[in-house]
């Protein structure tokens, strides 16, 4: 029988975000998205959970030890952390900051980190918008 | 890129009264077997339903599925149960015991022939903080 370990760390970070689809009609752009249309933005208290695969080391009894892995999460997180998604992080120029958009892009910022890391990978990440609404990611082997 | 899967959930919320009782055993025998929820006169709880959807990330929107359809096809589902006595005044809970395995099944029969862009994966219905039941196709993972 095989056995699998897995690690999660929460993290939250606060960040505000507009849903607009510049191909569209203004009155197609309220009629899909409604109020996240907003011209300024509005904004989210989101949680990250990050949940880590791999050996558990025999000398730490760890997948990864909390000290490397809370910088990469501070690393990955200073674009999104008090920042206005649209216009502040790079990935959302040409890409709606949806929770979807950004569970994938977060999962490319982490996956690009870790791999510094060996034997420890991105198991599943999960974003929480809200806590009645959150986003599973995940990428096939 | 591997193939991506990306899973979006939303909560809903309903407040519902049961009572677990079999006509096919005693009143000894449904206390035996139901205890405190076999109670005539019923009891209550607050019904959390996490509703989980899979599919494409669509490209111009951003979104596996738009929220306000989603909530559009919730929405009679939980105006149905909400703030009833299940056993008593939902037809399907006449038949079948109003449990949490039931209820959450309920719901996805309820809920899954709507669905028209993304795909239903996974129902998680919390009956308490402590208990919650879930409902999916077998090949899926839990998440």
């Amino acid at each position: 029988m095989s056995y699998q370990t897995l690690l999660t760390k929460r993290v939250d970070f606060a960040a505000s975000h507009r849903y607009w689809n510049p191909n569209w009609s203004e009155e197609k752009n309220k009629s899909v998205f409604g109020k996240c249309t907003s011209p300024h933005g509005h904004g989210h208290n989101y949680i990250l959970e990050v949940t880590l695969e791999g050996e558990v080391d025999p000398d730490t009894g760890m997948i990864i030890n909390f000290y490397d892995l809370k910088p990469i999460l501070s690393d990955v997180l200073k674009d999104f952390d008090h920042k206005y998604l649209n216009e502040d992080n790079l990935a959302f120029q040409d890409l709606i900051p949806t929770t979807e958009n950004m569970a994938r892009v977060l999962w490319d910022s982490l996956e690009g980190k870790l791999r510094r890391t060996p034997d420890c990978r991105l198991h599943r990440i999960r974003l929480y918008e809200t806590p009645d609404l959150y986003v599973d990611y995940w990428r096939e082997r | 890129m591997r193939k991506e899967m990306c899973v979006l959930t939303r909560v809903y919320h309903f407040s519902a009264a049961h009572r677990l009782h079999s006509e096919k055993y005693s009143d000894d025998e449904n206390y035996r077997v139901f205890g405190k929820c076999n109670n005539p006169r019923g009891h209550g709880h607050d019904y959390y339903i996490e509703v989980k959807v899979t599919g494409d990330i669509n490209p111009e929107t951003g979104m596996v599925v738009n929220l306000s359809e989603m909530d559009e096809m919730m929405r009679d589902i939980v105006e149905e149960l909400d703030h009833t006595r299940l056993d008593v005044e939902i037809p399907f809970f006449r038949e079948f015991q109003p449990s949490g395995e039931n209820i959450v099944k309920y719901i996805w029969l309820r809920l899954e022939p709507k669905m028209r862009t993304a795909r239903l994966y996974c129902l998680k219905l919390w009956e308490t903080p402590d208990n919650y039941f879930e409902y999916f196709e077998e090949e899926e993972q839990a998440t």
